[in-house]
C-alpha cells in the first residue's frame, strides 16, 4: 500500500518536472500528453486505493525521516483514511478534467508547457497536503499550493493587473500563513511533536486537567483563552487566509486575473478548500474550543451572506462565480463551526464538482466571446452553445440547491446542522445562511439568464463567429456535470453514516484511546447527532427538502432574477436609483480593499518610510556601513599579518603557541 | 658532579652557544660552521649516552655530507648581506619579545612539575661493557619498528621524486651535448671538403 | 599462514603501484600519457577495493605490525573516502593539466604517494607512524604545489608551505616527544590506558597538548596557524588546490581523531578548551576575511578556514554525536570543495586561468545549467536548507548546543550569516551581471557529467542526509568513539 500511496503524489511531480525542465524537448503535444497522462495515472491509482481500502484500518506510516531535532521528528509520512481518500479522488479527478480542458483553452498560449508544469506541480502539492500525517508536511503542502497559486495568478506576467493580483494574493495569504505557522509553533510547544495522532493525544491529555504551566499560558490566560483556544484560533486564521474568509477574502476575486482553468482548479475546487480540509482533519483540536467554534460560525456566516450580495452587482462573468465561491466557502466554514465537519467536507466535494463545472463553462463562454468577460455584452448563447448551456444549467441548479442535485444535499445538511447547533452564534449563522440561499439563487440565475437567454448584445463580428467550444473543452464539462448531479446521493454514507468514523487506536495513550477520522464531542455539539436521528433515507430527505424553507427561498431567487432581468428591467433601474448607497457599498465591496489600501498599504508604506529613515541613518549609517567600515578596518589591521612574508607567518604561529600557553596558565590558575 | 655530568654540561653549553651563533652571526659561512659545531657537540652528547652509532652517523652524514654541500651552496650564492642585516635588526625586538615570552612560559610550566625521572629513564645509561649500540638499534629497527622504518624509506623516495621533478629539465635548445649515434654515422664527405688548388698561387 | 604485513595490503599495494606508474610513465610518450592517468585511477580503485575487503568484516578493531597499525571501521570509512576523493580530484585535474601544459606523470605519482601518506595516517596506531604518514603526505604536497615550477607564485607558495609545514611538524613532533616523556610510550592505545589513570589538567600533559594542538591546528588550517592556507590555495595550480582541499582534510580529521579522541580522549577537558578557541577564531576570521576577497581561490581558502572551524567545533564536544557530526561535515565539505574548484578548472582554458570572481559574471547567460550547479555549491557552503551544507552545520551546532555551549553556538550561527554574504555575492554575479567574456564553455562530457553528479549530490544528500549520517554514526560506534 505504501508504494501505491507514494506513487500517487509523485506521478504529477514527475509530470511537472518533465514539462517544466524539458518543455522545449517535449514540445506542446508531448507536454500535455505527459502531464495529463501522469495525472490520469494518479487518479486511477487513487481509485484503486479507494477500492482496496480496508474500512476498519487507517494507514498511518512514515515514509522518510528527514531530521530529528530534540525529539521533534521532521518526516514525510502518509495518513490515509476516508477523508484523505475522498480529497485525493476530488483533487486528481478535477485536476485531470482541468488538464484536458487546458489543452483547448490554452491552445495558442506561448507559455503552454509552463502552464502544464504548474498545474501538475499544484496537483502534487495538494496531494502532499491532504495525505500528510504531520504538521510539517501539511505546512509544506500549504505553502507549495500557495506558491503555485501565486505563480498562476501572475501567469500572464506582462499584464499589470495580473501582477497586482498575485502580489495581493501573496500578501494576504502571508497574514493567514503567519497565523498558521504560529499555531503549529504553539502546538510544538505544548505537544512536543508534529505528528497528528500524537498531537491529538497529547492535547487531549492536557485538556484532562494536567495543569503544567508553560510560558505561553500566562499570555493566553491574560486574554481569557486557554491554550487549546489559542491553537485552534491560530490554525483557523491560517484557514481564513487560504479559504478566503472575511476579512482575508480580498485576494480571491482578484485572483480571477489568472487563466480560467486555474480559477476552476485552484480558486474554486481544491486549494481554497484546503482550509476546510485542514479544520476537518484537525477536528479533535477544534472540538476542544467552543470559543473558536463560535468565532468560526460568525466568520463563515458573514462570508456566506455578504459575499453573495456582492455577486449580485458584478458584471464580469468570472467574478460572479468567484463571489459565489466565497459565499459557498462561507457555507462550509459555517458547517465547521457547527461541528458538522462531515457536512462541510461533503459540501466541499459537491462544490468542487459543480463549481469547477461552472468555471469551466464560463471559460468556454469566454473563448466563444473572444475573451470578452462582461455579461452585459452577452446574451442568447443558448442557441450557439448547447452543451455549455445545459452543463451550466446543471451546475447552477446544483449550486442553488434544487432538490435532487448534488448541492441540495450538502447545503441542506449544513443548514439543518446550523439549525441544530447549540452554540450561541448559531442563531445569527442560521439566519445568514437562510438569506444566503435566496441571494445565491438570485445572482446565479441573473448571470445565467444574462449570458444564455435574452437578446444577443455582442457585436456583429463576435456574433458571426459564435460556435460551441471544441471537444477537449466540452468533454470535461460533461464529465463534471455527472457528479454534479449524482454526488449528492452519497449523503447517506458520508454525512449520516460512519464513513468518517474510521478509528485509529492509540495503544499507549492515557487520555484518548482512539481517534476517529472526524471527531465530534457529541455531548457539547449535538448538531450531527440530531441530523442523524432525523434522517430516514435519501427520498424522505429530498421530500423534506421540497417543503422546507430553503427550497422556496431558492425558487424565489430564481423567479426574482427571471422577472427583473428577463421581463422587466425597469425594476433593476429603480432599485439602482433608489438604493444608490447600497449599490455603492456593494460596488466597493464593503470598502475592504479601500480600507486595506489606505490603512495597511499606505500605513505600511509610511511605516516603511519611517523605518527607512531610521534604517538609512542608524542602521545603514551606524551599523551596516559602520560594521562594513569596521570589518574593512579590522581586515586591514589583520592583513598586516597576512603580508605574504614568511617570517610574519612564523611569528603568528609562535604567538599562537604563546597564546595557547597563556590559556594554559589561566586554566591552571582557575 | 661526576665526570660524565661535567662533560655533559660542557658539551651542552657548547651546543647552545653554537646554536645561538647560527642565528646571530652575520656571515653565512660562519653560520654554517657554527652549525657544524652544534652537530659535533650533539654527537658528543650522544656518545656520552652510549649511543655511539647515532653519534658517529651524525658526524658522518650531517657534518661530512650535508653541511659540506650546504657550504658549497652558500658560497655559490650571492647574498646581499646589507639587506639581510637591515631586516634582521628591524625585526629583532619583536622576535626577542616573542622568544622571551615563550621561553618564560616554558620555564614556568616545566618548573612547576618536573618530568618523571624515575626508574625507566635512569636505567638507560647502564649497560654491559659488551653492549653494542649499533646492533641494538638494528634489532629494533628491523623488528618492532619495521613499519615506521619502511615509511621513512617512502619519505625518502618521495623526496627524491620531488627533487628530480623540480630540478630536471630537458633543454631542447642551446645544449651542447654529444650525439654519439650521429658521430658514428658521420661520413667523410660531410666533414671534409677537398679543395683543389692551383699550385704557385 | 598470514604474514604480519598482510594487514597493510592496501598501503603496500599502493606503494608498489606508485613505483610501477613512475616507471611506466618513463616509457610512455607525451601523447600516450593518458596511460599513466588510467593506470593511476585503476590502482586507486584497486586500493579502494582492497580497503573495502579488509576493513569491514571485523567484529572489532584489529591491531597489527607490533601495534603500529589499526584496522577498524573508522579507518576503513575514512580511507575509502580519501581514495574516492583522490580519484575525483584526478578526474577533474586531467583537463586542467592538459590545458596548462602540466600534463606530466609526476603529478599522478606524487598524488599516489600523498594518498599513501593519508592511508598511513588513517590507520596509524602509533604517534611515530602517524607523524611519518603526515610527512609522506606533506612532502608530496609541497612538491605538487610547486608543480608549475616556472610560475613564481607557485614556487613562492610551495616555499611558504614547506617552511611553515616544517615549523608545524616541528611543533607536533615536540608535543609527541613530550607525550613520550610523560607516558613512556607512543602507541595510541598505550596513551589511552596511561591517561585513563592520570588526573585531568595535569600541567605537563597540558604543556604537551599545547604543542600537539598547535601542530594539528596547523595541519587543519585553524587560526592563527592558518596563514599558509590562502597563499598556498592561491599560488598552487588549481588542480592541486582541488586535491589539497578535499582528501587531505579527511586525513587531517583522521589524525585528529586518532590522537585526540582515541589516544587522549580521557583528558578531553584539557584540550577541548584550547581547541574550541581556535575553532571559534577560525570561524570568525575565515568568514570575515573571505568577505574582502576578490580572488575566488583565496575566498574559498578563507571559507575553508571557517569550515575547518566547524569541524573543530564538532570534535571539541568529544561526544559521539559531535564526532559523527564532524565526520559528516568533513566528508561533505570535501565534496563541496572539490566541486567548487572543479568549477574554476572548467572555466579555465589553455593560457587562461579563471580565478577571480569576475570570471563568474553572467554565468547564467553562458550556461544556465552550470550556473545552477554553482548555485547548489554556494548554497550548500552557505548552509542553505535542503542542501547538505545545512544539515552538516545543523548537526555540528546541535552537538555544540548539546554540550551546553550556547554562546559558541550563537557565534557560529552569526558568522554563518556573515558567510552567506560572500556566497550570495557569487550568485548575484552569476545571475544579475553581464558576462565579462563570452567564450563558449567547452569541456568533455565526462568532466561535465562528474561535476553535475558531484553538485547534485550536494542537493541529494541534503534532502536525504539520513543514510550518510547513520553510516558516520555506525562507523564511529564500531570504533568505540
Amino acid at each position: 500500500m505504501g508504494t501505491l500511496y507514494l506513487l500517487i503524489p509523485l506521478a504529477p511531480l514527475l509530470g511537472a518536472i518533465l514539462a517544466g525542465f524539458f518543455g522545449k524537448q517535449l514540445g506542446r503535444k508531448g507536454a500535455h500528453f505527459v502531464t495529463s497522462g501522469l495525472v490520469a495515472f494518479s487518479f486511477i491509482l487513487s481509485v484503486i486505493a479507494f477500492m482496496q481500502m480496508d474500512a476498519n484500518e487507517v494507514y498511518n506510516q512514515t515514509v522518510y525521516q528527514w531530521a530529528v531535532i530534540d525529539n521533534i521528528k521532521m518526516e514525510v509520512g502518509f495518513l490515509v483514511d476516508h477523508l484523505t481518500i475522498m480529497m485525493m479522488l476530488v483533487v486528481t479527478f478535477v485536476s485531470l478534467m482541468v488538464h484536458i480542458y487546458t489543452i483547448g483553452y490554452m491552445h495558442d498560449d506561448p507559455g503552454y508547457q509552463r502552464f502544464f508544469s504548474y498545474i501538475s506541480l499544484f496537483t502534487f502539492s495538494m496531494l502532499m497536503l491532504v495525505m500528510s500525517n504531520n504538521f510539517l508536511q501539511l505546512f509544506f503542502g500549504w505553502e507549495a499550493v500557495g506558491l503555485v497559486s501565486y505563480l498562476l495568478i501572475g501567469f500572464w506576467y506582462k499584464k499589470d493587473t495580473a501582477i497586482y493580483a498575485n502580489m495581493k494574493a501573496f500578501l494576504v495569504n502571508r497574514v493567514g500563513d503567519f497565523g498558521f505557522l504560529l499555531g503549529i509553533g504553539v502546538i510544538v510547544i505544548y505537544a512536543n511533536s508534529l505528528d497528528y495522532i500524537t498531537v491529538f493525544e497529547r492535547l487531549g491529555v492536557a485538556m484532562g486537567g494536567d495543569n503544567n504551566m508553560l510560558p505561553l499560558d500566562a499570555l493566553t490566560q491574560a486574554w481569557g483563552l486557554n491554550h487549546q483556544d489559542m491553537i485552534a484560533l491560530l490554525l483557523f486564521i491560517g484557514a481564513m487566509g487560504k479559504s478566503a474568509q472575511v476579512p482575508l477574502h480580498v485576494w480571491l476575486p482578484d485572483s480571477m486575473e489568472g487563466p480560467t482553468p486555474i480559477s476552476a482548479l485552484i480558486h474554486a475546487a481544491t486549494m481554497v478548500t484546503a482550509g476546510i480540509f485542514m479544520v476537518s482533519r484537525l477536528s479533535p483540536i477544534f472540538e476542544l474550543s467552543d470559543t473558536v467554534l463560535n468565532f468560526i460560525l460568525i466568520i463563515g456566516a458573514t462570508t456566506a451572506f455578504f459575499m453573495g450580495l456582492i455577486g449580485i452587482i458584478q458584471n464580469d462573468i468570472k467574478r460572479v462565480v468567484a463571489y459565489s465561491t466565497l459565499s459557498q466557502l462561507g457555507y462550509m466554514v459555517v458547517a465547521l463551526g457547527a461541528s458538522a465537519y462531515s457536512a462541510a467536507v461533503f459540501h466541499l466535494m459537491t462544490h468542487a464538482f459543480f463549481k469547477a463545472l461552472l468555471f469551466l463553462a464560463a471559460g468556454s463562454v469566454i473563448i466563444a466571446m473572444h475573451h470578452e468577460q462582461d455579461i452585459r455584452k452577452m446574451g442568447g448563447l443558448k442557441r450557439h452553445m448547447p452543451i455549455t448551456y445545459w452543463t451550466s444549467l446543471v451546475g447552477s441548479l446544483a449550486l442553488i440547491g434544487i432538490p435532487g442535485f448534488a448541492g441540495f444535499f450538502s447545503k441542506d445538511a449544513i443548514i439543518e446542522a446550523v439549525h441544530a447547533s447549540t452554540l450561541p452564534a448559531a442563531g445569527y449563522a442560521y439566519f445568514m445562511v437562510l438569506l444566503g440561499v435566496f441571494v445565491t439563487a438570485f445572482y446565479s440565475f441573473r448571470m445565467f439568464f444574462l449570458v444564455f437567454h435574452g437578446d444577443e448584445r455582442m457585436d456583429d463580428h463576435t456574433l458571426h463567429h459564435l460556435h460551441e467550444s471544441p471537444k477537449v473543452v466540452t468533454i470535461p464539462l460533461i464529465l463534471l456535470a455527472i457528479p454534479s448531479v449524482i454526488a449528492g446521493y452519497f449523503i447517506g454514507t458520508m454525512v449520516m453514516g460512519d464513513f468518517f468514523n474510521q478509528v485509529t487506536l492509540l495503544p499507549k495513550a492515557e487520555h484518548l484511546h482512539q481517534v476517529t477520522t472526524i471527531m465530534v464531542d457529541h455531548e457539547r455539539h449535538p448538531a450531527m447527532e440530531v441530523l442523524r436521528e432525523e434522517y430516514h433515507g435519501i427520498f424522505s430527505f429530498i421530500f423534506h427538502g421540497m417543503i422546507a424553507l430553503p427550497f422556496w427561498l431558492a425558487l424565489a431567487g430564481v423567479g426574482a432574477a427571471w422577472y427583473i432581468y428577463m421581463k422587466d428591467d425597469s425594476i433593476a433601474d429603480w432599485f439602482y436609483n433608489r438604493f444608490q448607497w447600497l449599490y455603492k457599498i456593494l460596488d466597493n465591496k464593503y470598502y475592504f480593499d479601500t480600507f486595506n489600501q489606505k490603512f495597511f498599504a499606505n500605513g505600511s508604506l509610511n511605516l516603511g518610510t519611517a523605518f527607512w529613515t531610521f534604517d538609512k541613518t542608524i542602521i545603514d549609517g551606524l551599523f551596516v556601513n559602520g560594521v562594513a567600515k569596521m570589518t574593512g578596518w579590522t581586515a586591514r589591521l589583520l592583513s598586516h599579518f597576512q603580508t605574504g612574508y614568511l617570517y610574519h607567518y612564523v611569528m603568528a604561529m609562535a604567538l599562537g603557541v604563546g597564546f595557547l600557553m597563556a590559556w594554559l596558565f589561566m586554566a591552571l590558575s582557575a | 658532579m661526576t665526570f660524565v655530568q661535567f662533560l655533559f654540561n660542557i658539551y651542552a653549553g657548547i651546543t647552545i652557544a653554537a646554536a645561538i651563533g647560527v642565528v646571530t652571526v652575520r656571515n653565512s659561512v660562519y653560520a654554517a660552521l657554527c652549525l657544524i659545531l652544534t652537530f659535533f657537540s650533539s654527537a658528543a652528547i650522544w656518545i656520552l649516552l652510549e649511543a655511539e652509532f647515532l653519534g658517529i652517523v651524525l658526524v658522518l652524514v650531517y657534518v661530512g655530507a650535508v653541511m659540506v654541500l650546504f657550504l658549497f651552496v652558500i658560497m655559490m650564492l650571492d647574498i646581499n648581506r646589507e639587506q639581510l642585516v637591515e631586516r634582521f635588526i628591524k625585526y629583532l625586538p619583536a622576535g626577542i619579545a616573542v622568544a622571551v615570552i615563550i621561553a618564560i612560559e616554558m620555564i614556568v610550566v616545566i618548573q612547576r612539575s618536573a618530568f618523571d625521572t624515575s626508574e625507566q629513564y635512569k636505567a638507560v645509561a647502564q649497560n654491559a661493557p659488551d653492549y653494542n649500540n649499533t646492533e641494538a638499534l638494528g634489532e629494533l629497527l628491523y623488528t618492532q619498528y619495521l613499519y615506521p622504518f619502511e615509511i621513512a624509506a617512502v619519505v625518502l623516495l618521495v623526496a627524491i621524486i620531488a627533487a628530480i621533478m623540480l630540478t630536471l629539465r630537458k633543454r631542447a635548445v642551446n645544449v651542447r651535448s654529444q650525439d654519439i649515434e650521429k658521430q658514428l654515422r658521420v661520413r667523410p664527405e660531410d666533414r671534409v671538403r677537398l679543395v683543389k688548388m692551383k699550385s704557385g698561387q | 599462514m598470514m604474514s604480519a604485513f598482510e594487514i597493510a595490503r592496501p598501503e603496500i599495494f599502493l606503494l608498489i603501484a606508485a613505483c610501477v606508474v613512475l616507471l611506466l610513465d618513463l616509457f610512455v610518450g607525451k601523447n600516450a600519457r593518458v596511460v599513466t592517468y588510467l593506470a593511476t585511477q585503476a590502482s586507486l580503485l584497486t586500493t579502494a577495493l582492497l580497503i573495502y575487503s579488509s576493513s569491514f568484516n571485523q567484529e572489532m578493531k584489529v591491531v597489527g605490525l607490533d601495534r603500529m597499525y589499526v584496522l577498524d571501521e573508522l579507518a576503513g570509512f575514512l580511507k575509502i573516502s580519501i581514495v574516492g576523493f583522490a580519484m575525483l580530484s584526478f578526474i577533474y585535474a586531467r583537463k586542467y593539466l592538459r590545458d596548462q601544459n602540466l600534463w606530466r606523470g609526476e603529478f599522478f605519482v606524487l598524488g599516489m604517494t600523498s594518498v599513501l601518506g593519508m592511508l598511513i595516517m588513517s590507520s596509524g596506531y602509533n604517534l611515530l607512524v602517524l607523524y611519518l604518514g603526515l610527512e609522506v603526505l606533506s612532502l608530496s604536497m609541497y612538491a605538487l604545489v610547486a608543480l608549475h615550477r616556472d610560475n613564481g607564485k607557485a614556487i613562492e607558495a610551495a616555499m611558504k608551505y614547506f617552511i611553515l609545514g616544517a615549523v608545524g611538524s616541528g611543533m607536533l613532533l615536540y608535543g609527541m616527544s613530550l607525550l613520550y616523556g610523560i607516558s613512556g610510550g607512543l602507541g595510541v592505545d598505550h596513551l589511552s590506558t596511561f591517561f585513563n589513570a592520570q588526573p585531568a589538567n595535569d600541567v605537563k600533559v597540558l604543556f604537551a597538548l599545547t604543542f600537539i594542538v598547535a601542530g594539528l591546528a596547523f595541519k587543519l588550517g585553524a587560526v592563527p596557524f592558518h596563514m599558509w592556507l590562502p597563499d598556498v590555495y592561491q599560488g598552487a595550480p588549481t588542480a592541486v588546490t582541488l586535491f589539497l582541499g578535499s582528501a587531505p582534510k579527511v586525513a587531517a580529521f583522521a589524525l585528529v581523531m586518532r590522537i585526540l579522541a582515541e589516544g587522549l580522549g580521557s583528558v578531553e577537558e584539557s584540550w577541548s578548551q584550547m581547541l574550541m578557541v581556535l575553532g571559534l577564531l577560525s570561524i570568525i576570521v575565515g568568514n570575515l576575511f573571505a568577505v574582502a576577497q576578490h580572488n575566488m581561490k583565496r575566498m574559498l581558502a578563507y571559507s575553508t578556514i571557517s569550515h575547518m572551524g566547524f569541524i573543530i567545533m564538532g570534535v571539541i564536544t568529544s561526544s559521539h554525536i559531535g564526532y559523527s557530526a564532524a565526520m559528516f561535515y568533513v566528508v561533505t565539505y570535501a565534496l563541496m570543495s572539490a566541486a567548487a574548484f572543479a568549477l574554476l578548472i572548467l572555466l579555465s582554458r589553455t593560457g587562461y586561468e579563471a580565478e577571480t570572481l569576475d570570471d563568474l559574471k553572467g554565468l547564467n547567460e553562458r550556461s544556465p545549467w552550470l550556473a545552477f550547479l554553482v548555485m547548489l555549491m554556494m548554497l550548500s557552503m552557505m548552509g542553505f536548507p535542503l542542501t547538505v551544507g545545512f544539515y552538516s552545520k545543523l548537526a555540528v551546532i546541535q552537538a555544540v548546543v548539546g554540550k551546553e555551549l550556547v554562546w559558541p553556538a550563537v557565534i557560529m550561527v552569526v558568522m554563518s550569516v556573515v558567510g552567506a554574504f560572500y556566497y550570495l555575492r557569487v550568485l548575484k554575479l552569476m545571475y544579475f551581471e553581464k558576462p565579462a567574456d563570452n567564450t563558449t564553455i567547452d569541456v568533455g562530457i565526462d568532466f561535465y557529467g562528474v561535476l553535475s553528479v558531484n553538485s547534485l549530490l550536494l542537493l541529494g544528500l541534503g534532502v536525504f542526509p539520513g543514510g550518510l549520517m547513520a553510516l558516520c554514526s555506525a562507523v564511529l560506534s564500531a570504533s568505540q568513539l
